[in-house]
């Protein structure tokens, strides 16, 4: 008896929670938009900063701002009235089945008009699919894997670079420092043995041979490595005039760290974001880090090239607590992104707000990115959205590529 | 001399009312199974539809782990290896060479049960705890090769096509009823499967070693042989599982099928509801899918962990009141009923 009536309390609490979210979910006649992160489980915060971000878009489209963004200006989607929009949180777990469901749960019973998601490409990869299904356009604002974009799907959307992009960039900078008469002739690749450094190391390797640079040390490590001593002696030796990287936070110290007690002294280093923009990277060994080049999709000192960066990072930070980030920025764009091509579908049927979206043209200082544009290919790629390179000088990051949004010459090399 | 007849005819009586109770639980079954079939009747939303099928699918692979798990007692918390050998067999063969799914399924389940006797001979030497710990090494090297296994896409994983829909293909568009009435199937085959095991020496072999392997030998049941099969017949529906879930999602990696996340889920289902009985894993599934499912869609969107709290707190709850799970509670009912 005692069980069972734990049992009700348990059932009734489970109830109440049901009701509560479906009352939020009706009330109003708003655009409701689906979004799909990871809200619980080891990714969670990367969906409670996306939260933030994401409603901070929602804020920008439904209240009147003087910024020069899309959907701004006036309080709502003047296309449809001044109507707001609406958005529908739901929580993936990076699992791709619970995306799946999650998605079809936001289309049929929330009526979603489009979704946004979902960080793990995985996910992006199952909801896109449901979204292709139903007829409703996926926009996803942060999954880089580069194979979402090329199955064929009409409805799939995406505002960010992919993988492949990041390191195009990284080599196109190279050229740009060859043609200044810099002499780089010699690369070497250091990478972690996961799915993120030996994908980055194979693009490198490939990019390498087709513009001319010799690999000269192709090192493959084991992620998390307790020493790294044997590796960075083989670099040493190597010597490069480019030492190209991937590595997450705790190798990429380790690396610093060695190189400084074997006394050497990279001539110059760019490296594939991860672990070399992380903040923690640079509070331990900041010091050793100095003229360090990486990619990254977003640098607050653009803010001097795309003065909307400024407000709207002092809008988000009033939710976050924090500075936009690489992901959060490109979260909060994708928004704004979708509530543009809303505003210019004037409807909220979804193979309209898809027709908008393959038609969208944004210019790159209308958005807090440094991309040059927004504009779709016929896959659903935005093929201008250059990620950056940003230099570590002075104590903080300088943008120093592409010259569109760069506030600095870089300094090169970055050890003489 | 009469007390020998007596008790030969009590041994008969017994023998006839334990038939009697057999045949009557094919019964009791032939109409829940009925019941269920009858539910897209009534459930017409898709996202319903889908949590019924989820709880379809891990009441059969609960199962498919309680004929292991559950009559033989051998505690595998690796089966997560088979759920994956089925999704990849079933999805390669599809998205690579277009052979029907239909195909994958028997072929994965095949290769999954092989498997699992080739690693019986080394695990099933070792004992209780010590097996299960095997389980999860084998399981975790497994997930770890396909991560690194470039032709079966490495940590990428496989998309399924989009757009080939039918029964051939296995995909269906926005149309779940087929899906439920797949994992209804696969529920109903494995319940066939542990009800006449139940029933067969092999059953009573396997009983006898969960509860004393020693006393088993000494009275002739062969103790590893036992395991042996019961290992492979687990692992052959576990893998038909693992393609008809990669049918189901159409996109598989490594963490998505493979993950230790899945091994727990298998033997859950069947700890909660009931262990080593015919109904346990059903009634498990029936509790903890639609609970974590519908907790992670209504309280989960807010971030704060409420579902996973609530979800955490009533498995505690049941393990503490129930700990022979929530099976026995319908027993005790019953029971009290009779008397």
């Amino acid at each position: 008896m005692r069980v069972i009536d734990r049992r009700e309390v348990f059932l009734s609490a489970a109830a109440l929670s049901l009701i509560g979210a479906r009352a939020f979910a009706q009330s109003g006649a708003e655009v409701p938009v689906g979004v799909i992160y990871p809200l619980s489980g080891a990714n969670a915060q990367i969906g409670v900063d996306a939260r933030h971000a994401l409603e901070t878009a929602a804020d920008i489209v439904n209240k009147s701002f003087d910024l020069d963004l899309p959907t701004a200006k006036n309080a709502g989607l003047a296309g449809l009235g001044g109507a707001k929009i609406k958005l529908i949180f739901a929580d993936h777990q990076g699992d791709p089945q619970k995306g799946r469901a999650e998605a079809e749960r936001l289309i049929t019973q929330d009526k979603v008009v489009a979704i946004v998601g979902a960080f793990h490409s995985s996910v992006s990869a199952t909801a896109s699919v449901t979204c292709e299904r139903y007829g409703i356009p996926y926009v996803t604002a942060d999954s880089s894997s580069p194979s979402l974009h090329k199955r064929g799907l009409k409805f799939f959307f995406r505002t960010t670079a992919h993988d492949e992009m990041f390191s195009i960039a990284m080599f196109e900078f190279l050229d740009a420092q060859r043609k200044a008469g810099r002499k780089i002739d010699t690369l070497g690749l250091f990478f972690e043995d996961t799915i993120f450094g030996t994908d980055s190391s194979n693009v490198q390797r490939k990019l390498a041979a087709e513009r001319g640079y010799k690999v000269v040390v192709d090192i493959k490590y084991k992620s998390n490595s307790p020493s790294l001593t044997a590796e960075v002696q083989q670099i040493k030796t190597a010597n490069p005039d480019v030492l190209l990287p991937s590595s997450y936070t705790t190798d990429a110290i380790l690396l610093m760290k060695t190189m400084d007690e074997l006394g050497y002294k990279p001539k110059n280093i760019v490296a594939q974001a991860a672990g070399f923009s992380d903040k923690a990277f640079f509070d331990a060994v900041g010091d050793k880090a100095v003229g360090l080049i990486s990619r990254a999709s977003f640098s607050l000192d653009m803010a001097q090239k795309r003065p909307s960066i400024l407000k709207v990072n002092e809008m988000f930070k009033a939710r976050a607590g924090r500075d936009l980030n690489d992901n959060t920025s490109r979260q909060l764009m994708a928004v704004l992104v979708l509530a543009d091509a809303i505003d210019r579908a004037r409807s909220t049927d979804g193979e309209k707000i898809r027709d908008a979206l393959a038609t969208t043209e944004i210019p790159g200082n209308r958005t807090i990115m440094p991309w040059k544009r927004v504009k779709f290919g016929a896959d659903g790629q935005n093929v201008d959205a250059d990620p950056v390179l940003i230099q570590y000088v002075g104590g903080q990051f300088v943008t120093v590529y592409p010259a569109a949004v760069a506030v600095a010459e870089p300094l090169w090399p970055m050890n003489t | 001399m009469t007390e020998l007849t007596l008790s030969r005819a009590e041994t008969k009586s017994v023998a006839s009312s334990i038939a009697e109770m057999r045949r009557f639980e094919i019964l009791k079954a032939l109409a829940i199974f009925a019941l269920v079939a009858a539910l897209p009747i009534i459930v017409h939303d898709v996202y319903l539809q889908n949590v019924l099928i989820l709880t379809l699918m891990f009441a059969a692979l609960s199962q498919s782990w309680n004929i292991l798990g559950g009559y033989c007692g051998q505690i595998s918390l690796g089966n997560a290896l088979y759920f994956g050998i089925g999704a990849y067999v079933t999805s390669m063969l599809f998205v690579g060479f277009s052979i029907t799914p239909w195909l994958g399924l028997g072929l994965g389940g095949v290769l999954a049960a092989v498997l699992a006797v080739v690693l019986g001979y080394p695990c099933f030497r070792l004992k209780g705890h010590y097996f299960s710990i095997a389980t999860i090494v084998i399981a975790e090297i497994g997930l770890l090769l396909v991560h690194n296994w470039d032709y079966a896409g490495a940590a990428l994983g496989i998309q399924w096509p989009v757009g080939q829909d039918g029964w051939t293909t296995l995909q269906f568009a926005r149309n779940k009823i087929p899906y439920f009435y797949l994992a209804l199937g696969l529920f109903v085959v494995t319940w066939f499967v542990t009800f006449f095991i139940e029933g067969s020496r092999w059953g009573y072999w396997w009983r006898a070693v969960r509860d004393n392997p020693e006393a088993a030998r000494s009275l002739g049941v062969e103790v590893f042989r036992s395991k042996i099969a019961a290992a492979a017949v687990s692992a052959f529906f576990t893998a038909v599982g693992g393609g008809f879930y990669a049918a189901f999602v159409g996109y598989i990696d490594p963490d998505s099928v493979m993950s230790f996340r899945f091994s727990l889920l298998f033997a859950l289902p069947a700890v909660l509801g009931g262990i080593g009985t015919l109904w346990g894993p059903a009634v498990g599934a029936a509790v903890l899918i639609p609970l974590t499912e519908i907790l992670r869609s209504y309280a989960g969107g807010s971030g704060n962990g409420l579902d996973l709290i609530i979800y955490g707190g009533l498995v505690m709850l049941v393990a503490l009141a129930k700990p022979d799970g929530l099976l026995s509670l319908f027993q005790l009912m019953g029971r009290g009923r009779s008397t």
